[in-house]
This record gives structure tokens, C-alpha cells and sequence, in this order.
């Protein structure tokens, strides 16, 4: 058998399973996305593009906003919070750079919903701050933190930031800090140093940090169903109310399309600049 | 200690003070310092990084230590913490449901990591071998799980076991984080399989091997802890999954995170705390045997210079 034979032999197990099982759902969701639903809310194949007009209904616009202003609110911070965590390891880090940087990624490795629970369990109204804020005689009812926009915001920045420090480390330790010094020895301030030394090296590593973070901050519902409440609610809530309480799979299924279409071409944005930007540098 | 000493006093230093004072050793510290002390005017200022670096610290360490605490705690409240006592553990434990939900747990995440590491290790040899427009689309194809955020997998899932009529139970939440792991088996693999030296293996041939005794002799071994990495990876993330199993669950039992889901949208209990404790031991635990695993592995591997990565 030659290799090329042997290594497609190869490749067939495993193509196979993710045509069968990836692509195909996947477009078993773009056909129920079209479809509408019998009396007793099974969904049924048709041709109805106005589950798609439904997604953008002034009933659900304010949810479609919601998520891309929290994911954009989420990225910014991420941003602010991150650059100066991994500036700081890369730049100072010295010889306990991977030390640190397994210190910061190591709440990461936490699942996901304890962590959210954790918050939940430290700021609702039986909580432990409320419990420090009323002992204090700070107030007295407590403080009301859950079901506030922030509260959301905050539960996916703490869900998420790793994805943003670790492209922004990765492209800051490889930065030469000589560099940093030619600018000042040029007589560059603080801020022309930045500009035109550290934030090129660093850019990639923001680009890719605000994607890891954005792509899964819009579809994410945990923060939003345990920190939040029904005026917080985002895309991801919607589209799992429609699937598992609602039944209302067509609708569910037009939501998802959109939402992963408008990733996509965020996504593809970057991967487009990306390229560009290894290209320019090994030209 | 001599050479470096005389090169940070630098050119304005005496070199008579050098050899002979008894200044020597104060001079050396404070020349030291002089550099970081620049550092401390610059746009860096590591003084509020650091402050900064422990403010942050705290935060993503203290909800954790918080939970973990609090399922020590002697009385189910959540603001004072009363004494020690491991009853939520006790109630945890001799729960069925909750017993039922973490063995089901383990099992899932035992039989996605043995068929996705399999799998997704054949994909990573195919993709490296194989030449033509049918491997370049199943690259593509490999790669678009990787960036599906996590809710559309779910429902494509559940949308795909509606359509063929397949009830939900644990088999369907294994078919669906088979299918979410692959690709990340296939990537950490590739890597370290097209680092490999392609003539170790060409010599392998020539000198009569088949291409099975090739594979099992030549190339496996180098491969084992990228394999056995990508296997703790997997189990790791099919463990904690809470989305794709949320949608693609069936009554009883659910999965672990399925479980304290549902419990958390009834109000917080030491139990949960209990749960995510354990939940959270078990990943560093799989966490320190990826890390420490490979490299015991790899250590022998090392002595087998013609198949270390560097050589290719």
C-alpha cells in the first residue's frame, strides 16, 4: 500500500465521525432553522425564512444588544485587567516567569459553573459580603449585587480572562526588552515607547486574546442564568429556553444560525489579519 | 562571583577598591540595585504591577478557597464559619442521586478520552501524511469544532439525536463530546508528530521493517506523551462539561455539573460546595499527572536521541 493510500486510510475513522456527526447537525440546525413547529410543538421541515425575521422582533433585539454590548463590556476588561498581569510576568517575571503564569491559569482549571457558583455564594443576599456588610452595620438589608448587568459582566470576566492573558504573555515574553530601552534612549516619553514599541509586539496577542475571549462570552448563558436574572438575560438564555423550555426548535435553531454567522465573520475578520500579519513578518 | 562583580561596578569604579577594601561586598549589592531602581521612574513602575499582580491574585484564588472552606463548615450558613466538620462530604456521598451523577460523570469522561484520543491520533496522522483536496477539507473540517462555541454544539447535537430518534442518556452525551474532543487530540498530536524526524522512520523501512513495526517501533513511542497529554486533556474537559451534557443529557442520571446546575437554581447548600470541592481536587489531580506523567515518560524518551524533537 503506498503512504498516501495508507495515510487517507488513516484519515477515514476519525473524517468520518466529525462529517456524521458535526457537519451533518450542523445542518440539520440551518433545516429546522427554516422549519415551524406541529400542535404538539415537534418541529417539522418547511420553508420559513421568517424565523429569522422573528430573531431580530423588537421583542428580542434588546437581548441580541445585550450580549454583544456584556461580551464587548467583558472583552475591555479583560483587556484592562489582563495587559498588565501579563506585561508584568513577562517583563518581571524572571526566573519565576512560568511559576506565575501557572498560578494565574490554575483558577481557570476550576470548573467553570463552581466558579460562577462560588460568586453566587459570596455575594447574593445570604452571602458571605452580606453577611460582613450587615455584621459592619454598613447596612441593613445587605447590598444587592446578583441579577445587575455587572454581576453578569463580572462572572464572564472572571470566567474568561485566561484567554486573554495567555496570547497577550505569549506575545509580550517574546518581545526583546532592548527594545523598550532603544526608545528611551532616543529621548521617547512613556507613551511614544508604548506606542511604537510595545503595543506592535503586543498587538497580535490582543487580537487574539479579545477573539478567545468574545467568541465564547456571546454565547455564554451560565453567567447570565446564575448571576443575572431575566432583564440580564442574553442570546445564549434565549436560544436554551427555546430548545429545553419553550420547544420551540425552529426558533432556537434561527437564533443559534445567526449567532454563530456573526461569530464567523468576527472570526474570519481576525484570521484574515492574522495571516497578514505572519506574512509581513516573515517577508 | 568576580568577573560578574567588576562588570556591574562598571567603568566608574576603582578597580584598586575592587581588589583590596573591604568595600567589596557592600558595593556589589548596591551596584546590583542601581538598574531596577531606573526600572521604578519608567512606564513600567513594577512597584503597581505588583501591588496590582496581588490584588489579582486574590481575586481569582479567594471564591475558590472561599467554596472550599465553607464545605468544611460545621452549620449549612455560608457567612460564619462555625466549626469543622465534613458532614457535606457525608451527604454528598451517601446521596444516591448525587453518587449516581458522579459515576456517570467518570464514565463519560473515561470513554470520550479512550475513543477521542484514538481517533483523533489516527486523524493527526492522516492530516500529516496524506496529500490531496480530500485531507485539506478535513483539516478545515477538524478545525471548525475548535472555534463552535460551546451552546451551538449543544444544540446540534440535540437536534441530530431528535432527528435520527436516538432517546438521550449517557451514550448520547459521550457521542457529543467525542465528537467536541477530536479535534483537540489531533491538534496537540500533530504538533509533535510533524516535529518528527522522517528519516528514522525511512531508515526503519529500508532496513526491512513493515510500515505496522514502523508505526509500533519507530513513531509511537515518540508520540506517547503528546497521546497521553491530550487523553488528560480530554478527560479533564469531558469531566467538567456542563453545556453540550445540559443539552444532550437524558433524565437519570445526569452528569455532575448537570446536577449542581440544577441544584444551584434552588438556592446555594453547603452540598454544592461539597461537590465543587471534589470536583476541583479531581482536576488538579488529573492536572498533575498530565504534567508529571510526560515527563517521566519523556526522560527516557530523551535518551533516545534520533527520535528527540530537535533532531528534526
Amino acid at each position: 500500500m503506498s503512504e498516501n493510500r495508507f495515510a487517507h486510510l488513516l484519515l477515514a475513522p476519525a473524517g468520518l465521525w466529525l462529517a456524521l456527526l458535526f457537519a451533518v447537525p450542523l445542518g440539520i440546525v440551518v433545516a429546522v432553522s427554516l422549519g415551524t413547529t406541529d400542535p404538539i410543538y415537534q418541529a417539522v421541515y418547511g420553508w420559513h425564512p421568517e424565523n429569522y425575521a422573528d430573531v431580530f422582533d423588537p421583542l428580542f433585539t434588546p437581548v441580541l444588544l445585550r450580549s454583544v454590548g456584556f461580551a464587548l463590556a467583558t472583552v475591555v476588561l479583560c483587556l484592562l485587567i489582563g495587559y498588565p498581569i501579563a506585561y508584568y510576568i513577562a517583563r518581571f517575571g524572571g526566573r519565576w516567569k512560568t511559576l506565575l503564569i501557572a498560578l494565574v491559569v490554575l483558577p481557570f482549571l476550576v470548573n467553570y459553573l463552581v466558579r460562577t457558583y462560588a460568586w453566587v455564594a459570596i455575594l447574593s443576599d445570604e452571602g458571605l459580603v452580606n453577611g460582613i456588610v450587615t455584621d459592619a452595620g454598613l447596612s441593613e438589608n445587605g447590598v444587592r449585587f446578583l441579577n445587575t448587568p455587572w454581576a453578569v459582566i463580572g462572572g464572564l470576566v472572571y470566567g474568561y480572562l485566561a484567554f486573554m492573558i495567555l496570547p497577550l504573555y505569549a506575545a509580550l515574553d517574546r518581545m526583546d526588552p532592548a527594545l523598550i530601552e532603544a526608545g528611551k534612549d532616543l529621548y521617547g516619553s512613556r507613551w511614544q515607547t508604548f506606542w511604537h514599541v510595545t503595543w506592535p509586539a503586543a498587538f497580535q496577542g490582543v487580537a487574539a486574546g479579545c477573539v478567545l475571549v468574545f467568541l465564547p462570552a456571546v454565547g455564554d448563558f451560565i453567567s447570565a442564568q446564575l448571576l443575572g436574572g431575566a432583564d440580564t438575560y442574553m442570546v445564549g438564555n434565549l436560544i436554551q429556553q427555546q430548545f429545553l423550555e419553550a420547544a420551540n426548535w425552529p426558533f432556537g435553531a434561527a437564533l443559534t444560525i445567526v449567532m454563530m454567522a456573526f461569530l464567523l465573520i468576527w472570526l474570519s475578520i481576525y484570521l484574515r489579519s492574522a495571516a497578514r500579519a505572519s506574512r509581513e513578518a516573515t517577508a | 562571583m568576580g568577573e560578574g562583580a567588576e562588570f556591574d561596578v562598571g567603568p566608574s569604579a576603582n578597580r584598586g577598591d575592587l581588589v583590596s577594601t573591604e568595600g567589596w561586598a557592600e558595593r556589589v549589592p548596591l551596584a546590583r540595585r542601581r538598574p531596577r531602581r531606573r526600572r521604578g521612574r519608567d512606564f513600567d513602575r513594577p512597584v503597581f504591577l505588583r501591588v496590582f499582580f496581588i490584588v489579582f491574585m486574590f481575586f481569582t484564588f479567594a471564591p475558590i478557597v472561599i467554596v472550599a472552606l465553607f464545605s468544611f463548615n460545621s452549620t449549612p450558613s455560608l457567612q460564619n464559619f462555625t466549626g469543622f466538620s465534613t458532614q457535606w462530604y457525608d451527604e454528598f456521598f451517601s446521596n444516591v442521586g448525587l453518587r449516581e451523577s458522579l459515576v456517570a460523570s467518570i464514565e463519560i469522561a473515561l470513554v470520550t478520552m479512550v475513543v477521542a484520543t484514538v481517533l483523533g491520533t489516527t486523524l493527526a496522522f492522516g492530516l500529516v501524511r496524506a496529500r490531496s483536496r480530500l485531507a485539506q477539507s478535513s483539516n478545515v473540517l477538524m478545525l471548525i469544532p475548535l472555534v463552535t462555541p460551546e451552546i451551538v454544539a449543544g444544540t446540534s447535537a440535540l437536534l441530530l439525536f431528535a432527528q435520527i430518534g436516538i432517546d438521550l442518556s449517557l451514550l448520547t452525551i459521550m457521542i457529543a463530546h467525542i465528537t467536541f474532543s477530536i479535534s483537540f487530540v489531533t491538534v496537540i498530536v500533530r504538533a509533535r508528530l510533524s516535529a518528527l524526524n522522517r528519516e528514522v522512520e525511512e531508515a526503519a523501512l529500508d532496513l526491512g521493517a513493515t510500515r505496522m513495526q514502523t508505526l509500533r517501533l519507530i513513531v509511537l513511542p515518540a508520540l506517547w506523551p503528546a497521546i497521553i497529554a491530550s487523553a488528560l486533556l480530554i478527560f479533564a474537559l469531558s469531566f467538567d462539561d456542563f453545556v453540550i451534557s445540559f443539552f444532550t443529557t437524558g433524565e437519570s442520571p445526569t452528569p455532575l455539573p448537570v446536577q449542581i446546575y440544577s441544584s444551584i437554581r434552588f438556592g446555594v447548600t453547603p452540598t454544592i460546595n461539597a461537590i465543587g470541592t471534589s470536583m476541583l481536587v479531581i482536576s488538579f489531580l488529573i492536572l498533575a499527572v498530565a504534567v508529571a506523567l510526560p515527563r517521566l515518560l519523556g526522560r527516557r524518551e530523551e535518551e533516545n536521541v534520533l527520535i528527540g524533537r530537535e533532531t528534526a
